[in-house]
């Protein structure tokens, strides 16, 4: 038995991937999922090996919630999203099928889906891609236990790097979240944020100051009273974007 | 050209040849002042008055149709200082030539040469000064009324993308649940169908620029409403409040809808359960009010991609209006309003 679940906001389109799927009996429906946070807590509970996926929906989108999954089950994206987002669903996802979609081209994903299976050919590096490719976003989405937050990007106050891990420091708490620095950097506004360091990136409207501390490095102090070490190269990026 | 100077040409043709009298005028008095005989000092002073129109001619055509700039400045001295200098001199010469044994004016002429020609050069100076100033306005005319007619055409070009931008998710969203609702209720599929036809009729409407009534404008909306209920089933309640008295307002097409659009974006999206929708419309003073609030979630920020129904909303009643204080927004304790002000006319 192939344990499914399907997450879409709206009850009819998630409906007819209910209706296709009668056709293989092999695949069980665990559950409806309406948006991310009941698919997320479904995901953990019932371990599928596939999940029906939506992209815009309550709360957060269907990417967010891919991040925020350590194991993400093979996924199978249902979107009425045009081609240019299309590109980014290309490399994570195993298939994605454009609203409104043919009986005939959800039985191919169904049978690329059961062609993997057989292999044991999933992609494993599916996660690391999903955090490359994500786009300039204006919010991050952490799981905090068994909760989901969303963190507004101008509300953080620095990132540093912990091992596998980013540390996101806002005012309120420090939140984890699994990614790497590059990608981080790279999804964040270059105008507003820095990375003064190799594991350090500040919001730049929280600088009080800065001061020399060794030889070619400083140390910059934000609003929270923090003290943060700036590389050499750091400063330079810093002088650049302040425009010193 | 300098009879360009005036806003009706024909009083504008009379403007040098006046200019021409009147000189000749003040110099044949001012040669009688000066003792000069009568018939000489008529010569003298036509003369001199076709001296100085010829030089006006000039300097008028040169700095009418040439302006000059940075290293090219001295010519504006030069040529008037030069014209004037070959026409003295040859106003001088033909006059001396002329009267040759009129010896008291031939001492007169040569005596008041460099009077003349200073008299002259600044006269054409001046000329000259007006020359540019006159081609600069006619320029500047002219820019301004191709910006006028680009503007128009951009501005029609504008308003009618932004009407019929249809939002392509919507439209396939749409399809979707009618391709889910043909198997299991084919008389709902029918109906959603024929909604969407009349929906997407409604946005292509020809004349643009007309304005509907607002029971049109609701009437319409509440087409658009049905839809989206099919799509997200019992989440979605609107609750319409406008006074029966204002229903024949006249509107600008198509406003309303994309406020709403917003509206059930952000509430849908942005809050898990059900979602209800404020649409209140008042009159105050000359103006029609329409308010639109939503529920949304403070501590979710808005995905991507959100604020163009706003912005697009804005625009079209900036291209309408010439006004940007006509929308405007504010969001408290979880409920997020948006007010529109129609001008109404009579």
């Amino acid at each position: 038995m192939i344990k499914t679940l399907i997450i879409d906001d709206e009850p009819l389109a998630a409906g007819i991937v209910q209706e296709y799927l009668r056709d293989f009996p092999q695949f069980e429906v665990m559950e409806l999922c309406a948006d991310g946070f009941q698919g997320m807590k479904a995901i953990q509970q019932h371990k599928p090996d596939l999940i029906f996926l939506d992209v815009q929906m309550p709360k957060i989108t269907g990417f967010e919630m891919l991040e925020l999954l350590d194991e993400p089950p093979a996924v199978i994206f249902t979107t009425a999203f045009d081609q240019y987002a299309l590109k980014a669903f290309d490399a994570k996802a195993l298939d994605y099928l454009l609203k409104p979609f043919s009986q005939a081209r959800f039985r191919q994903a169904i049978e690329r889906f059961l062609e993997n299976q057989e292999t044991g050919n999933r992609e494993e590096s599916a996660d690391q891609e999903l955090n490359q490719l994500a786009e300039k976003s204006n919010r991050l989405v952490v799981r905090v236990k068994n909760d989901i937050k969303i963190i507004p990007v101008q509300d953080v106050n620095f990132f540093e790097a912990e091992d596998d891990y980013v540390a996101i420091h806002t005012s309120v708490g420090k939140y984890l979240k699994k990614m790497t620095m590059k990608s981080l950097e790279e999804s964040l506004d270059a105008g507003k944020f820095a990375r003064v360091h190799r594991s350090f990136i500040i919001n730049l409207n929280g600088i009080t100051g800065i001061e020399p501390y060794e030889r070619e490095t400083y140390l910059l102090r934000l609003r929270g009273g923090e003290q943060i070490p700036v590389s050499k190269t750091g400063y330079a990026r810093l002088r650049q974007v302040l425009g010193l | 050209m300098l009879f360009n100077a005036f806003s009706n040409p024909s009083t504008g043709k009379w403007i040098i040849p006046g200019a021409g009298v009147i000189w000749s005028l003040g110099c044949f008095l001012l040669l009688k002042y000066y003792g000069v005989e009568a018939e000489i000092a008529g010569v003298d002073s036509i003369v001199f008055a076709l001296v100085f129109l010829g030089g006006v001619f000039v300097v008028d055509r040169v700095f009418g149709l040439f302006t000059p700039k940075g290293k090219n400045g001295w010519l504006l001295f030069a040529v008037p200082f030069f014209l004037s200098l070959i026409g003295t001199l040859a106003h001088g010469y033909g006059m001396a030539w002329l009267y040759r044994s009129a010896d008291h004016y031939l001492e007169f002429l040569s005596f008041g040469f460099y009077l003349r020609w200073a008299i002259l050069a600044l006269a054409e100076l001046l000329v000259a000064l007006l020359a540019l100033v006159v081609s600069k306005l006619e320029r500047q005319e002219e820019i301004q009324q191709r910006e006028a007619q680009m503007l128009q055409l951009s501005k029609d070009a504008e308003l009618a993308q932004l009407r019929q931008q249809l939002q392509p998710h919507f439209l396939f969203n749409s399809l979707n649940s009618i391709n889910a609702l043909v198997g299991s209720q084919p008389q709902k599929a029918r109906e959603m169908v024929l909604q969407l036809s009349e929906f997407l009729r409604g946005t292509i409407r020809k004349d643009s620029q007309s304005w509907i009534s607002l029971k049109e404008e609701l009437n319409y909306l509440k087409l658009y409403l049905e839809i989206e209920r099919v799509r997200f089933g019992h989440r979605l309640v609107v609750d319409f409040e406008v006074e029966p008295s204002l229903e024949d307002s006249k509107i600008p097409q198509l406003l309303i809808q994309p406020l709403v659009e917003n509206a059930i974006k952000h509430g849908l999206y942005g809050v898990t359960g059900a979602v209800k929708i404020d649409l209140k419309c008042r009159k105050e003073g000359n103006y029609l009010i329409l308010e639109v609030s939503n529920p949304f979630d403070p501590e979710s920020a808005a995905p991507e991609g959100t604020g163009f129904g706003l912005s697009s909303v804005g625009r079209r009643l900036y291209l309408l209006f010439g006004r940007k204080d006509l929308l405007n927004t504010e969001s408290m304790s979880g409920v997020f309003r948006v007010e529109l002000k129609i001008p109404q006319y009579q």
